[in-house]
């Protein structure tokens, strides 16, 4: 079958189910009803072969020729069942997704718990062609998934369907239910190049205070798309893996005031972008900062809670939604 | 920003699948490693070995023009030795070929799952031939390693380590049992085959041969062999009068005796007159690869399909019947009878004819016989008696002999078994005028007390004399009871020979290792008929007694498929069953949990709020405990044994029996 008509199949399929299951909550046990279960290709190839034995046993008139054939029969029965079985009853829960920058990829978390006696084995999720896992879920444990969507624009991103798959044992069928989880992760606007020094604080009124530059180490953040390359900090990359930047307590700095109406000459997406490096790079200074954007405007603060607000601002900045 | 994982991981995780690979590939051809030419194994053994040193040594895989050239050159050699790729050995080396070459190209998942499905084609291939329930227990054996392979190989994520992978196999092969026998009965049998079998060269098939040349039965007689089992419907015979008549020989060149053309078929026996009582029973015959039926001394023309008799009221199977299975009949035998079979002159002079030149010293020891004229009875007592007068042997190792080895063994060595004794006689007979032939076949046979059977081996093996008489017809003469009475007396070579080799090894002689192998033999019998001989006829003798009798054979088969179906679904529906028990069972962390739940419940009823979401159960207590100062005891024991069953590392049994009863017996009161 041609990869686009199979597709095609696929995407009636799923709208298929997705009239017939609803909408799921945040956590789903999965039912009988919704798991559905076919062969592999390399289990028709296996049944071809069975084929092929049943007549070589009729032709030879052997009898453990026959047991044998009947045996595979019996064994891909069984192996049927055990597959099926392998997701029934298995819990999906959707832990959630931190906000991504638009560009990066958003990774949903999806957690697969197990709360019966026998192991489960070889979950997969399965999201357009990609696949997270497959994991060994043990008796009782809990293990969590990412499914990366890649996102294009500022605003809400949406998983609206993925696949819990199992090919386990054998590999001769492929049990898979879709699951249709209202989840979203939130997209923030493409932060602009670097460069564009931030804006004075003329507007604020607030006194100026002697710049005591970047001595005062006060912790760490994960390290965001423009981030001065000088301030990530290397020596933690080389521990665990994961880009960080070190920020330094500036409290002491000039705060500024990100304004919308202070970019006339850009188009509305590159303002956007704009504000976005600008929070990025007063945060990184750890100057606080005020936000004004049609539709909101934000007060002078600091910290990331005071960032997060500011960019989640920015994403939905007229976009209608919340 | 992630680095990718290790390349040496990737590497070891590739190397153990391949290891796995190896050993079921290797496993499934075991059973053929006999039957190939021994270039193929090599072939296959240089494969892996190369492939794991690809793997191992990060060395570039064999180029596609290799391996395709490779892959010609193996199946052109294959057809060269074969010539044919058609039926069970060429086809069996040709896949073990394949499988070489697919492991040397095999990079992964796929390639390995399609080893797998080779290595089952490979057992089954073993199973179209092999017989004995020995075999079948080895071949199980191979299945469910190739079903480890199964589960092992079609993971995706790491490999699991062997025990649990070779229980799950286990587990999953016993669920298929019951639907295996379902269908093995039920499924509709054909009673011919649907494609022209090509033979199999079965080498070396032992048993009777076309000729006696006193000389060569030594080594059958020597075989422990099984040539058929026969089981008396009707009291038997005694061992004197169980001789199962096998071809007979007439054309003798003065060393060796041949069988005769085709004579005569079903018509001598009209002229057979059949006395006393009839013996019924059935012979379950080993594969032989010739059309040869055996029977007692007379039998009945056969009534069974497929059988009829011969020349020399030999049972034969009919030309069709392919050799090389087993045969399961029915026959009746009278063993007192009489074979008027007339014979034309010519006939006469051929059951008389010797070679002018041979056995001087015999025609002149019988001639001196001929002077007063006997009858042909007395002249059949005058040999007899001759033979017990003088002093002959009856070994199983005697001297070879020379130019005429009738005169040799008669005047000179003495020493010989059945054959040199049945040729000698038949001679002396034929010197005389009388015509006479050569009779081979089995004597006797061993009872096997647990099966009710008697075993014939190929060491029973026997040849006698028959001489026409024109009144009585032919007259069986056994000159070995003259010389060894025993032998035909006892039906068997033991306590024949004193002191001397005897068939069968040392451990034969032992009672209770004889006992055992009844044993063993009567269980081989029965899957021999019930399993093995499980074809159209038993399927049909089956169902007619669960009322398939009269219906017409499209009605039979759409009602077993049917059955098939049903058996099927009656299948699933166990598997599910079982698996949902198995999925059922909660661990004890959570049945800890439901009896917290329980406790919790209690106190809710006398109004203690319940546990908040942030709240842990020890916060919890204690605020019960306020709440509750009467059952403060009670309620912090309860904690401490929901704690410990529920969070403690290796948390035994006892705390969740103790949580239990604590849980049972908590009914607090109202403060």
């Amino acid at each position: 079958m041609p990869l686009a008509a199979a597709r095609r199949l696929e995407g009636w399929a799923a709208s298929w189910a997705r009239r017939r299951q609803g909408a799921d909550p945040h956590a789903v046990v999965l039912k009988r009803s919704r798991v559905y279960i076919l062969p592999t290709r390399f289990g028709v190839v296996f049944a071809a072969m069975m084929f092929a034995m049943l007549l070589g046993s009729l032709n030879y008139g052997a009898s453990l020729g026959f047991m044998l054939t009947f045996l595979l029969a019996g064994l891909a029965l069984v192996l049927m069942h055990h597959c099926h079985g392998n997701l029934l009853g298995a819990e999906i829960k959707l832990i959630g997704a931190h906000p991504v920058f638009a560009g990066q990829r958003a990774e949903f978390r999806i957690a697969v718990r197990n709360d019966t006696a026998a192991p489960r084995y070889e979950i997969e999720l399965s999201h357009d062609r990609h696949s997270a896992g497959p994991v060994d879920v043990a008796p009782g444990a809990e293990v969590s998934l990412r499914i990366a969507v890649p996102t294009e624009r500022r605003g809400w991103v949406a998983l609206e369907r993925f696949a819990v798959v199992t090919r386990h044992p054998g590999g001769l069928f492929r049990a898979w239910t879709w699951v249709h989880m209202n989840a979203r992760c939130l997209v923030y606007p493409q932060p602009a190049r670097p460069g564009r020094p931030l804006p004075e604080s003329a507007g604020l009124g607030l006194g100026g205070r002697p710049d005591r530059g970047d001595s005062d180490f006060a912790g760490l953040r994960a390290a965001a798309p423009g981030d001065p390359p000088q301030r990530i900090a290397w020596k933690a990359f080389a521990r665990n893996d994961t880009l960080l930047l070190k920020q330094f307590a500036g409290g002491d700095r000039e705060p500024c005031e990100l304004d919308w109406d202070a970019l006339p000459e850009l188009a509305a997406e590159a303002r956007l972008a704009q504000l976005t490096r600008w929070c990025l790079d007063a945060a990184a200074e750890a100057r606080s900062f005020a936000l004004k954007i049609p539709g909101a405007v934000l007060p002078l603060g600091a910290g990331p809670q005071h960032l997060a607000a500011c960019l989640e601002a920015l994403a939905l900045c007229e976009t209608g939604e919340r | 920003m992630k680095l990718s994982a290790p390349a040496t991981a990737t590497l070891s995780a590739e190397v153990s699948r391949l290891h796995w690979t190896a050993a079921i590939v290797l496993g499934a051809t075991l059973p053929h490693w006999p039957t190939l030419p021994t270039w193929v194994p090599v072939l296959l053994a240089v494969a892996i070995a190369w492939r794991l040193v690809v793997a191992t040594r990060a060395w570039p895989m064999p180029i596609r023009t290799l391996r395709l050239l490779l892959a010609l050159v193996a199946f052109g050699v294959v057809l060269v030795t074969y010539r044919t790729i058609n039926g069970v050995e060429a086809g069996s080396a040709l896949l073990v070929v394949m499988m070489a070459l697919k492991f040397l190209e095999s990079r992964g998942y796929r390639d390995q799952l399609v080893l797998i499905m080779i290595s089952y084609f490979l057992l089954f291939a073993t199973l179209l031939t092999a017989r004995g329930p020995l075999t079948a227990a080895y071949l199980l054996f191979l299945i469910w390693v190739t079903t480890i392979g199964l589960l092992q190989l079609s993971r995706r994520g790491p490999l699991l380590g062997l025990r649990p992978t070779a229980e799950l196999a286990g587990r999953v092969l016993l669920q298929s049992l019951p639907l295996m026998v379902a269908l093995f009965v039920l499924f509709p049998r054909l009673p011919g085959p649907l494609w022209a079998v090509p033979g199999t060269s079965t080498s070396a098939t032992s048993g009777l041969g076309d000729t006696v040349n006193p000389g060569d039965i030594t080594s059958l007689a020597l075989s422990d062999e099984i040539a058929f089992r026969a089981q008396f419907l009707s009291r038997p015979p005694p061992a004197r009068d169980r001789y199962w008549r096998g071809p007979t020989m007439t054309n003798f060149d003065g060393r060796t005796w041949s069988m005769s053309g085709e004579r005569r078929g079903e018509r001598v026996a009209a002229s057979t007159e059949y006395l006393g009582a009839p013996t019924e029973y059935r012979v379950m015959l080993e594969t032989s690869g010739r059309n040869w039926a055996f029977a007692l001394d007379m039998p009945k023309p056969p009534e069974q399909r497929g059988l009829r008799m011969g020349s020399d009221y030999q049972l034969r199977t009919f030309p069709g019947t392919p050799r090389g299975t087993q045969l399961d009949y029915r026959v009746v035998s009278y063993t007192s009878y009489r074979a008027l079979e007339p014979l034309s002159p010519a006939e006469q002079r051929l059951f008389t004819r010797l070679p002018p030149e041979s056995s001087p010293r015999t025609r002149e020891l019988v001639r001196g016989w001929l002077t007063d004229d006997p009858t042909p009875e007395q002249l059949i007592e005058r040999g007899m008696d001759w033979l017990r007068s003088q002093p002959f042997f009856y070994t199983l190792s005697p001297p070879a002999l020379g130019e005429q080895p009738v005169d040799e063994f008669l005047f000179d060595t003495r020493e010989g078994f059945c054959e040199h004794y049945a040729s000698a006689f038949t001679v002396m007979m034929r010197a005389a005028g009388l015509p006479a032939r050569i009779v081979t076949g089995y004597q006797g046979g061993e009872l096997n007390g647990v099966g009710g059977y008697f075993i014939i081996r190929q060491s029973d093996a026997h040849a006698w004399t028959e001489v026409w008489l024109a009144d009585k017809g032919w007259v069986r003469v056994d000159p070995v009871s003259a010389v060894a009475p025993y032998r035909v007396a006892l039906g068997s070579w033991r306590g024949a020979l004193e002191g001397e080799r005897v068939p069968g090894t040392v451990l034969g002689r032992i009672e209770w290792v004889r006992r055992a192998l009844f044993v063993w033999d009567a269980a081989a019998t029965y899957w021999n008929e019930w399993v093995i001989g499980y074809g159209p006829e038993l399927q049909r003798a089956l169902l007619d007694l669960i009322g398939f009798d009269g219906l017409p054979r499209a009605e039979r088969w759409s009602k077993l498929l049917l059955l098939c179906v049903g058996a099927t679904l009656a299948g699933s529906l166990l598997v599910t069953l079982q698996l949902a028990w198995r999925r059922r069972r909660r661990t004890a962390i959570d049945e800890a949990a439901r009896e917290f739940a329980t406790f919790a419940k209690r106190l809710a009823r006398i109004d203690v709020a319940p546990r908040a979401a942030a709240e842990g159960p020890v916060a919890y207590a204690t605020r019960a405990q306020a709440r509750v100062p009467r059952a403060a005891t009670e309620i912090r024991a309860i904690v401490a044994a929901y704690l410990r069953a529920r969070y403690e590392r290796d948390a035994d049994s006892a705390a969740l029996a103790e949580l239990r009863a604590r849980v049972a017996s908590f009914r607090p009161a109202r403060a």
